[in-house]
C-alpha cells in the first residue's frame, strides 16, 4: 500500500543561499492525521507549498499517493485539498457563492455540484451563515468557509497550513470537531502544520517536528511524550541575581554542569526556566540544587512534571521564540 | 490539466467578476464621473473651440470613443490591485493548486475584468447620448465595438497582472498604475488626430494599443469609417497574445 505522502531527500534552497528544507525524509500513512511541528522559519511552509505543487524542490523527491509532485502535478492537484494560513475566501461575496466559484474551478462536475456544496456547507457547520457576504463572518467562519472549500472536492489529502491560527478556543474546538467528523466519514488523510501543541496532541495520530529544515523527530504524540523519559525539574530562578551572566542570568557552564550530572538527561532553558528532564526526580533533586548553588546560582520555585507535547517540542526544536531565517514564503 | 479545466476556470472567473458586481457597484457609478465629466465638460468646452480637426464631427462625439475607452481601461489597469490583494491573503495560492493551467488563471483573470470594464462602458454609453453624441444607428456597429472594448480591455489587464507580478505591494501598484495610464491616453489618438502630434510623439502613438482601439470604435461607432477596422483588430489581437503569454510566463513569479 502506497504512502498517502511520502518524501525522500527533500531539500529546498531560495536563491541559491537560504537552506530552507535540507534533507527532509518523512512517511505518512493513508487516512491518518499528521501534525507537522517547527519554529518560525523551519521550513513547514515550504515543505507543504512543495507538497501541493506549488514549487518545485531542489532536490529530492515526493510523492502523494505514489504520485510524483513534480511530474504528476497535474494528477496530485485533482486529489489534494489544500488551505493556506492567509484568508482564501473572496470576502465581497456569499459564502455560498464563494464555494460554488470554487466547485467549478476545481472542475466539480454539475450533476453534484448542488450537493457537494451542501455537504460541505453541513461539513463545517455553516448551514446558517450561507447566505451572508463573507465579509461579516467571524474568524472561525471564515476559516471553516475556508476549509468547506477545500473538501468539494473530496480530496484523499487534506493540506491544512495553520488551520486554527489566530482563532480563539472555540473556534478552534468547532474546526476541529468538523474536521475529525469529516475524516471519519470520507478516510482523508489530514496533514497539517502548527504552533499548538495542545492540538497536535489532541487530534493527530502522528507527529514530525522540524527544526532548520530537518526532521527531528516524529512518532506518536504518546511515544514523544515517553521519549523523555522521567520527570521534569521545573526551576524558576530570579534574574539579575549574578553579575557577569548572560542576559538570563545564568551561565552556559552551569547548563553545561547540570547536563554532565548522574541521572539528568538533559536541560534547557526557556526565559527564566530551567527544564530539567531527569530519571528519578527525588533523587536528581538534591544534586541539581548542590550544582546550582556552587555556582551562585539562586532560585525562587521548584516544581515538578510529566513531559508535555511542548516540553517534546523544547527539547528538540529549542524555544518557540527563537527565529531563525525566512519564514518560509 | 486540460483545455477543459482551464476553460471552466476562466469562466468561473468572469462569473466571480459578475457576483461581485452583483453585490456592490458603487465602484463602476464612481468610476463613470471622471470619463462623464470629460463629455460634460472638456468636450462640450472645446467644441465650442473648432481648433481641432476632426473630420467633421462634433469635438465631444470625437473624443467619445476615446473617454469610453479611458474608462475601461483604468478598470482594467486597477484590476492588478485584486491580484495584489489575492497575493496577500491565500487566494492565490489556492488558485495554483487547482487543476487549470497557470495561463488559464491570467486569461481568465484578464477576461472577467474586460467583462467587468465592459459593464462600466455600459454606464457611460447612455449618458454619452443624452449629452448630445450621435452614434451610428446600426446595433451590429454597436456591438462591435463593445468587443473591440472587451479585448482590448482585457489585454490591458494583463498588463496589469504582468506589473502585478513585478511589484507585489499595493503602494508601488498605485504609482505605476497612475503613471500608465494619462500618458497612455495623451499619446493616443483619444483626444485629437496623431498628425497633430510633435513626430516623436507620433511614433509613440503607433506603438500604443490604445490608439488602434480608439480608431475602430470610433469608426464603428461615431464616423462609420470602417477602412482602418482589420488593421486595428489584428493590432489589438496582437497586443492580448504578446500580454497575455508575457503575463502568464510572469504570473508565476507573484507567488515566490
Amino acid at each position: 500500500m502506497a504512502f498517502a505522502i511520502e518524501a525522500r531527500q527533500l531539500t529546498k534552497t531560495y536563491n541559491g543561499q537560504t537552506r530552507a528544507l535540507d534533507g527532509v525524509d518523512l512517511f505518512v500513512d493513508q487516512a491518518e492525521v499528521f501534525a507537522f511541528l517547527g519554529p518560525n522559519g523551519s521550513g513547514k511552509t515550504t515543505l507543504m507549498r512543495i507538497l501541493t505543487t506549488q514549487f518545485r524542490p531542489t532536490s529530492g523527491e515526493a510523492r502523494a499517493f505514489g504520485l510524483d509532485v513534480v511530474r504528476r502535478g497535474a494528477e496530485v492537484r485533482r486529489m489534494i485539498g489544500y488551505v493556506p494560513q492567509e484568508t482564501s475566501v473572496w470576502l465581497d461575496i456569499t459564502g455560498r457563492e464563494n464555494l460554488l466559484v470554487y466547485s467549478k474551478i476545481y472542475g466539480v462536475p454539475k450533476s453534484n455540484r448542488k450537493e457537494r456544496i451542501e455537504d460541505a456547507i453541513c461539513a463545517m457547520g455553516l448551514e446558517e451563515v450561507a447566505e451572508r457576504m463573507v465579509k461579516t463572518y467571524s474568524g472561525g467562519m471564515t476559516r471553516r468557509l475556508e476549509i468547506a472549500a477545500a473538501l468539494l472536492v473530496k480530496p484523499r489529502i487534506l493540506f491544512l497550513d495553520e488551520p486554527t491560527i489566530g482563532l480563539d478556543p472555540t473556534a478552534r474546538k468547532a474546526v476541529w470537531e468538523s474536521l475529525t467528523a469529516f475524516k471519519k466519514e470520507y478516510g482523508t488523510t489530514v496533514f497539517f502544520n502548527t504552533h499548538y501543541m495542545d492540538e497536535a496532541d489532541h487530534y493527530s495520530d502522528e507527529i514530525a517536528i522540524i527544526s532548520r529544515g530537518r526532521i527531528v523527530k516524529s512518532g506518536t504524540p504518546g511515544e514523544l511524550k515517553r521519549s523523555l523519559h522521567g520527570e521534569i525539574l521545573q526551576l524558576r530562578f530570579s534574574p539579575n541575581h549574578h553579575q557577569n551572566q548572560n542576559h538570563n542570568g545564568f551561565d552556559e557552564r552551569a547548563l553545561g554542569k547540570i547536563r554532565d550530572l548522574d541521572l539528568v538527561r538533559d536541560a534547557v532553558l526557556c526565559g527564566t526556566q530551567l527544564d530539567v528532564f531527569v530519571e528519578d526526580g527525588e533523587r536528581a533533586l538534591p544534586l541539581v540544587i548542590e550544582a546550582l548553588s556552587s555556582e551562585g546560582i539562586s532560585f525562587e520555585r521548584i516544581s515538578t512534571a510529566r513531559p508535555t507535547l511542548d516540553d517534546v517540542f523544547l527539547r528538540y526544536a529549542g524555544p518557540l521564540s527563537s527565529g531563525r531565517g525566512g519564514d518560509g514564503k | 490539466m486540460t483545455a477543459d479545466d482551464s476553460l471552466r476556470e476562466m469562466f468561473a472567473m468572469i462569473e466571480l467578476e459578475m457576483r461581485r458586481l452583483r453585490h456592490d457597484r458603487t465602484e463602476i457609478y464612481t468610476r463613470a464621473i471622471q470619463p462623464i465629466l470629460w463629455l460634460a465638460v472638456f468636450g462640450s468646452v472645446m467644441s465650442e473651440v473648432r481648433g481641432i480637426p476632426t473630420g467633421g464631427i462634433p469635438y465631444i462625439d470625437y473624443i467619445t470613443p476615446g473617454v469610453l475607452l479611458q474608462s475601461t481601461i483604468f478598470v482594467s489597469v486597477f484590476y492588478g490591485l485584486t491580484i495584489v490583494w489575492e497575493r496577500e491573503t491565500g487566494i492565490l495560492k489556492r488558485l495554483l493548486v487547482a487543476p487549470a493551467s497557470r495561463s488559464a488563471t491570467v486569461i481568465g483573470r484578464s477576461i472577467a475584468s474586460g467583462v467587468r470594464a465592459v459593464v462600466q462602458a455600459l454606464i457611460i454609453f447612455p449618458v454619452a447620448i443624452l449629452l448630445g453624441v450621435r452614434f451610428m444607428p446600426n446595433p451590429a456597429y454597436i456591438i462591435a465595438a463593445f468587443i473591440v472594448l472587451f479585448l482590448v480591455s482585457g489585454g490591458f489587464a494583463a498588463i496589469s497582472i504582468f506589473v502585478a507580478s513585478l511589484m507585489k505591494t499595493r503602494e508601488r501598484f498605485m504609482g505605476l498604475g497612475q503613471a500608465l495610464i494619462m500618458p497612455l491616453f495623451f499619446a493616443s489618438n483619444a483626444l485629437y488626430p496623431i498628425e497633430l502630434m510633435p513626430p516623436a510623439l507620433q511614433y509613440v502613438a503607433l506603438v500604443n494599443p490604445l490608439t488602434y482601439a480608439v480608431d475602430a470604435v470610433r469608426g464603428l461607432l461615431i464616423s462609420g469609417d470602417l477602412s482602418n477596422l482589420a488593421v486595428d483588430v489584428a493590432a489589438i489581437l496582437v497586443f492580448d497574445v504578446v500580454i497575455f503569454a508575457v503575463a502568464s510566463v510572469s504570473f508565476k513569479k507573484i507567488i515566490e
